[in-house]
């Protein structure tokens, strides 16, 4: 059998990519000399399963993940990625507990559920990367708002409010964290990263300073606070800010941040 | 006696190796020249290593770029602040001296130049799909590049900003307004101390041309990204010949502006520009050459 270095999924001798996220078997990892990983580069029209369910990633610059959805499989996703769908593919809301408290670029925040059977696609709207991270049960895994594209149902949904953070991760009057946990059963996470996407594994302990805009995703043992840098920005000279990593975890970034007015 | 000269950054360089040294470009790749002479830069191999001083940058990821720093003890680069992705906690940071006003904004966000002192490791990028160019300077060379495509450059290469000296006026009185289709400023990279190492960030592909004494070429201004200081620029606008379609307007609004270069030099163009957006007829301009079709 082949481990994926991404996932550590088991996969049969000769396949080429991993049958769980994707990530290509038979390529060298391209990490940098401090220890970066980049998310592996998936192949154009390259499939993997989730559940009972099959998922295609089409395009590599902005790149669609296509998927095929068996009956007894539902997946979640914020509303204003969908690209197309069967039309036989119900839609339903996630009641996730905000009320309509929360908005991007000025409209409401919805979360939408599809069940199948039937086919539904979902792209974001920059140039960049999409990585899947497959969830053992008991994993908890916090994302940056809008970050995030499709999550399978066994992953339960929440999102948490960061104050303070006001401007340090660029979400205007506030920010929020998208939360990802899943219990007794695996799942599915796919992230659209702007740019490109490294990661990196946090000793305990061990720090890193990120930029606001470049944070994507860590798992929850990972400690996140803002550092004011002993620098002047701007006319007022106002300090700048970064985020400080903590380890244990991973950590994962962007190369390019766009920002999405959100309140 | 080792003559190869790496063909991008023109500087002597190691053929052996699978990339430039200096520059990160290809060794072993034939060089891409469309067939009106423009060459194209090749991007910058996923993970390669640039070498400068004690020191070495690596370049990560080929959508936006990375340029990742190991700064030896005694080595700083400097940047501005807006392209810093993340920074261990033992590279000191701090505010770069800036001689003048150096009072520079980018959509209305001002911007900070910030030092970074090794040992440790810096990683910065820009905000745009592109790619990283990177142009190792000799002693004494200089060069002269779009405002906002610098990434960074080694601490023994002097910055230093002028006025472009391009620009056009539209409308009267209060609506007047002054454009400046390559922008208000240029960056100059010398390095008068030593040779260094300056990053640019160019969105979209790069294309390079040398351009011999006198010999001239019409671009969109906003699509140079950088030229030898030997090459001197100037508007030029062109009055497509008006074949009764556009009867309303004005026949002066009807134009196109141009950058003219002419040689001797290097430029780069970048795929990604900014035309100008105004149909307005133009007042005033600087220097500028013209044609009426």
């Amino acid at each position: 059998m082949i481990q994926c270095r991404w996932c550590q999924a088991q996969n049969p001798p000769g396949t080429t990519s991993c049958q769980t996220c994707g990530a290509p078997l038979d390529e060298r990892d391209k990490v940098s000399d401090s220890g970066w990983r980049e998310a592996p580069r998936l192949r154009d029209m390259v499939e993997f399963r989730f559940s009972d369910s099959t998922c295609q990633v089409e395009g590599e610059l902005v790149p669609v993940a296509e998927v095929n959805l068996h009956p007894r499989d539902g997946l979640y996703f914020e509303h204003h990625v969908l690209l197309w769908k069967d039309e036989s593919v119900p839609l339903s809301s996630l009641n996730t507990g905000g009320g309509m408290k929360r908005s991007v670029g000025g409209m409401p925040h919805m979360v939408t559920v599809a069940n199948g059977p039937g086919r539904i696609a979902f792209s974001r709207d920059a140039p960049g990367e999409l990585v899947v991270l497959p969830l053992h049960p008991g994993m908890e895994l916090d994302v940056r708002e809008h970050a995030f594209l499709v999550a399978s149902h066994s992953v339960q949904y929440s999102f948490v409010r960061i104050k303070g953070l006001v401007n340090l991760l660029h979400g205007g009057s506030g920010m929020y964290m998208d939360r990802f946990i899943t219990s007794g059963q695996p799942g599915i996470l796919l992230l659209h990263g702007n740019g490109n996407v490294l990661e990196r594994t946090l000793q305990p302990r061990e720090k890193i300073l990120v930029e606001p805009g470049g944070f994507l995703y860590k798992d929850s043992s990972v400690q996140m606070q803002a550092q004011q840098m002993p620098l002047k920005t701007g006319l007022m000279r106002h300090g700048m800010y970064l985020a400080e990593m903590t380890g244990p975890g991973r950590v994962g970034i962007q190369s390019m941040y766009v920002h999405h007015h959100s309140e | 006696m080792n003559t190869y000269v790496c063909r991008y950054c023109r500087q002597p360089s190691d053929p052996t190796q699978p990339t430039c040294p200096l520059c990160g470009a290809p060794v072993d790749i034939r060089s891409s020249v469309s067939d009106s002479g423009w060459v194209k830069q090749p991007p910058i191999k996923d993970m390669a290593r640039l070498q400068f001083g004690q020191s070495h940058c690596q370049i990560a990821g080929t959508t936006v770029p990375v340029a990742e720093f190991n700064l030896a003890p005694n080595d700083w680069i400097y940047f501005s602040h807006h392209t810093l992705l993340w920074a261990e906690p033992a590279t000191r940071l701090a505010n770069m001296p800036m001689r003048g006003a150096w009072s520079r904004t980018m959509a209305g966000m001002p911007l900070m130049m910030l030092e970074a002192r090794g040992p440790g490791h810096i990683a910065l990028s820009d905000n745009h799909a592109g790619e990283v160019v990177a142009l190792p300077l000799h002693h004494g060379q200089q060069m002269w590049v779009r405002e906002h495509r610098f990434l960074t450059a080694t601490g023994n290469i002097g910055y230093s900003w002028h006025p472009t000296d391009v620009w056009y006026q539209t409308g009267d009185g209060d609506d007047r307004e002054t454009h400046y289709p390559m922008g208000q400023f240029g960056d100059v990279f010398a390095a008068h101390e030593g040779p260094g190492l300056l990053l640019l960030h160019s969105p979209g592909n790069t294309f390079i041309r040398d351009l011999q004494q006198g010999q001239s070429l019409l671009i969109q201004p906003s699509a140079l990204l950088y030229r030898d200081v030997s090459v001197r620029a100037h508007l030029h606008l062109e009055y497509p010949r008006n074949m009764g379609f556009a009867f309303w307007s004005n026949r002066w609004s009807y134009r196109s502006i141009f950058l003219r270069l002419i040689g001797p030099g290097r430029v780069a163009v970048q795929s990604v520009y900014s035309p100008a957006e105004d149909t307005e007829m133009i007042q005033q301009h600087s220097y500028a050459t013209r044609h009426h079709w």
